[in-house]
């Protein structure tokens, strides 16, 4: 039964950083390609959570990372293979290293060729006066889960409530989804342990909500702190927005794509 | 870590109150604009003490992370378990986490949640 469709897909190159919506994706058992390759690790940082992010210095979430092989990383070389030849629980191999080079810019307008330049840490490090470092894997660094989704009914409906327009781009998922479910605008948080199939290809599992922090407060484009936003999750939504995935069968979403509920 | 305001003074983290103070039996706190005066037991917080109060005071993990409970300490000294949800700029604003803080002195408490 199709419940929805895929509205935008969103990586993000650099943890913390600002994302960039990509027409179709492939998602791996380890969440999509191209996701969160990239932090910031703090040395003062808690070890749980030692990335550095807009939590610690709002305008993080204004650094612009970009790909210079974007195209190159959305989907494996090998993908038809993967899917034909492959046994389930085995992923397509990625491009090498190189391929996943990423440029920043700064809200100030200074620009870095490469995050691993080490001027980019060393003038971070004089802006925000900690020690870090840049940590880099292929395989995405997520606080909780590798995939999520967030209604755009959620989105507005939060800003119906606190009586502002709200940037969806405030939650950072991977898919923002239309339901077509009109009558709950929450539709999502009631998809928790239930399985979705995503396009032809990709399964997941709806394993949690999204329990939320600081990082939904801040203006994509400015910055700015709204924390009446969060106060009003924790007091009305159990402090949750959105939900995790785990993704059980890999596979190709383009924008566009259906939602079916297995 | 330790949080100190003063009504006239600038925010920011005092480093001079790091224990926590029993004397203090009450704290004031402003939430939609309206003024409270919660009671607070020994070894309570002030999220701890605003709900047992039956306010609906905001919060969500209860653990220094999401940074639900953050409001402003606008008067008095406090210290926190953790700060970890409260960026460099919010500490200096005067900004504390709720749920992490107990007061440290016996300094009048005044907790603001309308940010």
């Amino acid at each position: 039964m199709q419940i929805g469709t895929i509205e935008s897909i969103w990586r993000y190159p650099v943890k913390g950083m600002r994302g960039e919506e990509v027409p179709h994706i492939y998602t791996a058992f380890t969440g999509l390609m191209g996701d969160r390759i990239y932090g910031v690790v703090a040395a003062d940082g808690d070890p749980g959570h030692p990335w550095h992010t807009g939590r610690d210095q709002e305008e993080f979430v204004l650094y612009k990372a970009r790909y210079e092989s974007s195209e190159e990383l959305l989907l494996p070389q090998n993908l038809g293979a993967s899917y034909s030849e492959w046994k389930p629980g085995i992923d397509p191999i990625y491009p090498d290293a190189d391929a996943f080079k990423v440029n920043v810019e700064t809200p100030e307008g200074a620009t870095y060729d490469d995050i691993e330049n080490p001027a980019f840490i060393a003038d971070l490090e004089k802006l925000t006066g900690r020690s870090l470092r840049i940590h880099v894997t292929q395989r995405g660094q997520f606080d909780a889960r590798p995939v999520s989704l967030i209604s755009l009914s959620t989105v507005a409906k939060l800003g119906e409530e606190l009586g502002m327009k709200i940037d969806k781009r405030r939650f950072r998922a991977n898919f923002f989804v239309e339901w077509d479910n009109q009558d709950d605008p929450f539709y999502e948080l009631s998809l928790v342990g239930k399985t979705l199939k995503i396009g032809d290809r990709l399964e997941v599992a709806i394993v949690e909500r999204d329990p939320r922090c600081t990082m939904i407060t801040l203006d994509p484009d400015t910055a700015e702190a709204t924390p009446k936003l969060l106060q009003l999750l924790g007091r009305s939504h159990g402090g949750d927005a959105g939900v995790f995935a785990a993704v059980l069968q890999r596979g190709r979403v383009n924008q566009g794509d259906p939602i079916f509920l297995k | 870590m330790s949080q100190s305001k003063g009504s006239d003074c600038g925010a920011g983290p005092s480093g001079n109150a790091s224990s926590t103070d029993a004397t203090v039996k009450s704290f004031r706190l402003t939430l939609d604009s309206e003024d409270h005066i919660v009671p607070i037991a020994a070894g309570e917080t002030l999220l701890q003490a605003a709900l047992a109060a039956g306010i609906d005071a905001p919060h969500s993990c209860t653990e220094g992370r999401c940074g639900t409970c953050m409001s402003w300490l606008r008067n008095g000294d406090v210290s926190m378990a953790s700060t970890r949800a409260l960026s460099k700029r919010n500490l200096k604003r005067g900004y504390v986490l709720a749920c992490q803080s107990r007061p440290s002195s016996a300094a009048p408490i005044w907790l603001d949640f309308d940010l």
